[in-house]
């Protein structure tokens, strides 16, 4: 029974009678202070119970600004502290700090954002975004009186890496953590590690040769004592936790063993023939084959699509035969592995983008129309043609090239960003053509040329000087002489404001780069988020760009956005060294956001295990009660609304706390306001973007932050119902890419039920929203916030006045059956 | 004359998408006769000198509505739907080619814009029956549900 004392003793309230809050209100410069009256807000503070000072600021999270606060809470005896200010995803930590530094637990801080959602989104309102503001600090100030000391339960870090990915980054990523002394597990889908780094032929703007500076760290990777590296294998499933992640792997038969020399005598034998891959389909490979010359690891594979042996029996053995090792073993299976790692780094790069869908440039129909990673292969000593500049209809040398821009990028038809590297790829490659056949007529068609790296203007303009003839004005069509194979371009110079028509022996078309075709599956496995662009969005785009919102869970290449070799390797490194710095130290805290069951409430329904996404809570009905188990519990707070006898709870984000916040917000006007309740990973980090990106959008909206939208309890939305609230909006993130694996199905599953109940009783529906927001959906916030303020214009106060009458009345009849 | 608002008919935000890559030109049939004339040009004098400019000039009523250019616009932008507000904001200022005009008034009249006197001839040397009168009537309802007659006479 000690336990059951120990959660009751946990679970007590605090002592709210010698409050004394102290209020921070930041003027950030002008970002904050240029639209809110940041005075008249802390004016409005200093009358709030509880609040014993409250003092504006030009910069609260500057040096002296945090000395102030720590003074303060000293001299002052503060035991809340509300910051009024930007964004908590960004300075909660700060201002934490601060807190405990000062001797105050860090979790009796508590934040307004009153700068993304207020001053950045009612710019021209001044007054509004005022009152706003004033509205945002009451609720901080009662969610502040009702928090509770907390301390963080310390984890254990296993100091074992796992980098998923095998390309320029990957690699450097494993080198690094291995070179520091951990075990790194490289996992690489194909049967090589190398990526797209490995398939070019030089690289910008050094020119060197792309596989002659990659090729040694390749092999210090397959010969590195602290690296496994599993090539053949991909990542299916993930459990766990920062420090604690359980990986399951698949690991796909190779079929030929460790023994193999790569001697080759099994391909002259092989009659099973397939596209070459590496050489982006310009020539043909057998079924047992080596990606590439300096493939690692340096065995041979068998691709069991085309061998003649993939219905399960052995049907062909020539290779075998023919291999004077025996290293051919037709009895290999596909295997499960288990790994245990700390942390993770996804390098999983890019692909290229294919330009058949245009169809007006005839790429797929022409065979002298072709893309800047096939040109690659080309001229590459290595490649289907050992090097020789040809082209492919005739594999005659062209005598006049043109390259153009801009293909599948900067476009609402293919990929809306700028790529980054085919600018420079395009020189480089215009310049390559010069060097080795400097007779070439070489035309570069562009919109604009972005040469903006350290070395690149300097290599564009060798181009030019090179005689690299540069037109501005991409072609609109491309036409084809089915006799002589050539190609002709229409189209128009800007800058002359001319049609052109250039015959051309040959065209490059310089692709762009873009998300892996199944990014989607690592995205759910880790539970990281997607940029509009489809690529990993980093925890936050200036201050932690390798990080991602999943602790542990580390960004490195161009699976993170379009980025060439030089900045993926930087960021590589940067990737390590923050997993090095979780390993190192060995061990790391877990925010105190777990839930609580109170045993004496307790009828051990078992209702709230069901819906926990991490089979955290546990007990039976001999137990009497159930309980969660802390250290798996990941802080959802799923369960608490599932509960029908009020015996749970979250820490940090209790009832008490929240429904303050719902009060507060509707202790005045309520018909006119919105209630919106935003996940802390999706939607409040959407709303937070609406911010960064200036949109403007209705100020009646106040947002309260859970960290699970299915922390949301229908009975807050009652509440906020019966009060005459104009609105609620419950949000988070978008099905499949539940931060708590899954968690808001019951998020989906509540409201829809909450509907049902409003038409049973005759209530408007449209006066709840649910919306997916994800963390780059600013504009998407922007727009339901304004879709609902529309509808909300329609209705009278006196339409939200009955709405609540008829939500009572079918309270009380509920509470007579019962 | 009334004037329309051409903004109306469209969105004029739609007009800054366009980063002058001349896709559009590079595929336009009218350009190959008219240099010079061109979607991309058309945008940019929008943007740079001001519709009202643009109405004035002759040659935005040399495209075709073929809808190549916005069929290979990378920005997606309805550049049909701005040369026929255009022109319809042109016409309403009087700024018709006189040959246009011609055309109209030939085709309220006998229901075709254009008269082929040896067209029988031809058909009777292919064997083919003389062309049936032209519904008249029924032409000149439509003329005059478009709107026409506000701007030409007929
Ligand atoms: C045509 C072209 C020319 C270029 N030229 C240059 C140049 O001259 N100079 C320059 O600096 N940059 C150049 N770049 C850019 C350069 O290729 C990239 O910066 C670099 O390859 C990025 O490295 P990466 O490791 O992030 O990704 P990648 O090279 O794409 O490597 C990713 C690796 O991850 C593996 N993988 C993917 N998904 C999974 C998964 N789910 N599980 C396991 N493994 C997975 C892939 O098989 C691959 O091996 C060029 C790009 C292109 C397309
Ligand atoms: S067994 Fe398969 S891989 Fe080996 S030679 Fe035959 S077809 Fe080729
Ligand atoms: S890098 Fe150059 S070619 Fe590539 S998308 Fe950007 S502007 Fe276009
Ligand atoms: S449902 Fe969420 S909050 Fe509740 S015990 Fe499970 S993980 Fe913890
Ligand atoms: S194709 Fe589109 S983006 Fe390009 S110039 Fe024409 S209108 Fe502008």
């Amino acid at each position: 029974m000690k336990e059951k004392a120990e959660i009751r003793e946990q679970l007590q309230a605090p002592d709210s009678r010698d409050l004394r809050i102290g209020v921070y209100v930041c003027h950030c410069g002008k970002n904050i202070g240029g639209t809110v009256d940041c005075v008249k807000v802390a004016e409005h503070a200093r009358d709030l119970p509880g609040v014993v000072l409250a003092k504006d600021s030009l910069y609260t999270c500057s040096e002296p600004g945090q000395e102030q606060i720590k003074a303060d809470i000293k001299e002052q005896k503060l035991n809340r502290v509300v910051v009024a200010s930007c964004t908590p995803r960004l300075h909660e930590p700060t201002f934490r700090a601060a807190c405990e530094a000062a001797g105050l637990n860090p979790y009796l801080l508590e934040m307004a954002n009153i700068r993304e959602h207020c001053s950045w989104v009612h710019l021209h309102d001044k007054e509004a975004a005022t009152e706003k503001a004033k509205d945002l600090v009451s609720m901080a100030v009662s969610r502040a009186a009702r928090l509770a000391p907390q301390v963080e339960l310390t984890v254990p870090v296993t100091r074992k890496a796992m980098v998923i990915g095998g390309g320029v980054a990957g690699i450097q990523a494993a080198l690094d953590m291995a070179d520091a002394g951990y075990h790194v597990y490289l996992v690489e889908r194909s049967g090589s590690i190398g990526g797209r780094m490995a398939q070019l032929d030089k690289t910008f703007p050094t020119m060197d040769c792309s596989i002659c500076i990659l090729a040694p760290k390749m092999s210090e990777v397959g010969r590195h004592p602290n690296i496994e590296l599993l090539t053949l294998s991909e990542v299916k499933s993930v459990s766990g936790y920062i420090g604690n992640f359980n990986v399951e792997v698949l690991k796909k038969a190779r079929y030929v063993s460790k023994e193999c020399t790569s001697c080759g005598d099994c391909i002259q034998v092989c009659p099973q023939l397939a596209p070459d891959e590496f050489n982006a389909g310009l020539s043909i490979r057998h079924a047992i084959y080596i990606p590439f010359a300096q493939a690692v690891p340096s065995t041979f594979l068998i691709d069991m699509g085309q061998c003649l042996n993939n219905q399960g029996i052995v049907a062909c053995d020539r290779c075998f035969q023919a291999c004077s090792h025996k290293c051919i073993d037709f009895s290999q299976r596909d295997q499960i592995i288990e790994i245990e790692v700390g942390t993770i780094v996804v390098a999983t790069g890019v692909d290229v983008y294919d330009p058949t869908a245009l169809t007006e440039l005839g790429y797929g129909k022409f065979p002298n129309v072709i893309t800047t990673l096939e040109f690659e292969r080309l001229i590459n000593a290595g490649g289907p043609s050992s090097g020789e500049l040809i082209r492919p209809s005739d594999r005659r040398r062209p005598s006049k090239v043109a390259f153009l821009q801009c293909i599948g990028s900067r476009s609402k038809r293919s990929n809306p960003y700028c790529s980054n590297v085919c600018c420079m790829n395009t020189i480089k490659d215009a310049l390559l053509i010069r060097e080795h056949w400097p007779e070439t007529e070489i035309y570069v068609f562009y919109i604009d040329i972005r040469a903006f790296g350290k070395g690149f203007e300097d290599l564009f303009r060798r181009a030019r000087r090179e005689g690299v003839i540069f037109i501005r004005g991409i072609p609109g069509e491309i036409i084809e002489d089915i006799n002589t194979g050539d190609v002709t371009l229409l189209g128009e110079n800007t800058l002359l404001g001319e049609q052109y028509r250039y015959s051309m022996d040959m065209v490059i078309l310089s692709v762009g780069i873009k998300p892996r075709r199944d990014s989607e599956d690592i995205q759910r496995l880790l539970n990281l988020s997607t940029d509009t662009d489809g690529f990993y969005m980093e925890a936050h785009p200036k201050l932690r760009p390798v990080d991602t919102t999943t602790g542990g869970v580390f960004l490195a290449g161009a699976a993170e956005g379009p980025k060439d070799i030089k900045d993926s390797v930087t960021q590589a490194s940067a990737a390590a060294s923050r997993a090095n710095i979780l390993m190192s130290r060995g061990e790391v805290r877990v925010p105190a956001l777990t839930s609580r069951i109170d045993p004496d409430k307790c009828t051990a329904c078992g209702l709230c295990a069901r819906v926990c996404p991490y089979h955290a809570i546990q007990g039976s009905k001999e137990q009497g009660y159930y309980r969660v188990i802390e250290a798996a519990c990941q802080g959802c707070g799923a369960c608490v609304p599932e509960c029908r006898f009020e015996a749970i709870d979250q820490t940090h984000f209790t009832e008490a706390q929240i429904v303050s916040q719902i009060d507060s917000v509707l202790a005045n006007d309520p018909h006119e306001k919105i209630v919106a309740f935003a996940c802390n990973w999706c939607s409040y980090a959407g709303a937070d973007f609406a911010g960064v990106s200036r949109l403007q959008y209705p100020h009646n909206v106040r947002i309260i932050r859970t960290m699970c939208s299915a922390r949301v309890s229908p009975a807050w939305i009652e509440r906020a119902l019966l009060k005459g609230v104009g609105a609620v909006l419950v949000s988070g993130c978008h099905p499949a890419d539940c931060h708590y694996n899954n968690a808001n199905q019951n998020t989906a599953r509540r409201v829809e039920r909450f509907w049902k109940r409003m038409e049973r009783i005759g209530i408007n529906k449209d006066r709840l929203r649910l919306a997916w927001v994800s963390a780059a959906e600013g504009a998407q916030f922007a727009r339901v916030i304004e879709e609902m303020e529309a509808g909300l214009q329609k209705l009278s106060p006196r339409q939200i006045s009955q709405d609540a009458e008829k939500l009572r009345k079918s309270l009380v009849k509920k509470s007579e059956t019962t | 004359m009334t004037t329309i608002k051409l903004w109306k008919f469209f969105a004029r935000e739609d007009l800054y998408e366009c980063y002058q890559c001349a896709r559009c030109t590079g595929s336009c049939p009218a350009m190959e006769v008219a240099p010079a004339f061109g979607p991309r040009e058309t945008i940019l004098k929008c943007l740079n000198v001001g519709h009202e400019k643009v109405v004035q000039d002759e040659r935005i009523w040399l495209c075709c509505t073929c809808n190549v250019c916005e069929d290979r616009c990378p920005q997606k932008i309805p550049i049909s739907d701005l040369l026929v507000a255009l022109r319809n904001s042109a016409a309403r200022r009087g700024n018709i080619p006189g040959r246009l005009v011609m055309a109209i008034e030939l085709l309220a009249k006998t229901g075709r814009s254009m008269i082929v006197h040896q067209l029988d001839e031809m058909r009777a040397h292919h064997g083919l029956a003389p062309l049936p009168p032209a519904p008249v009537e029924e032409i000149r309802a439509i003329l005059e549900k478009t709107g026409l007659r506000e701007v030409v006479e007929f």
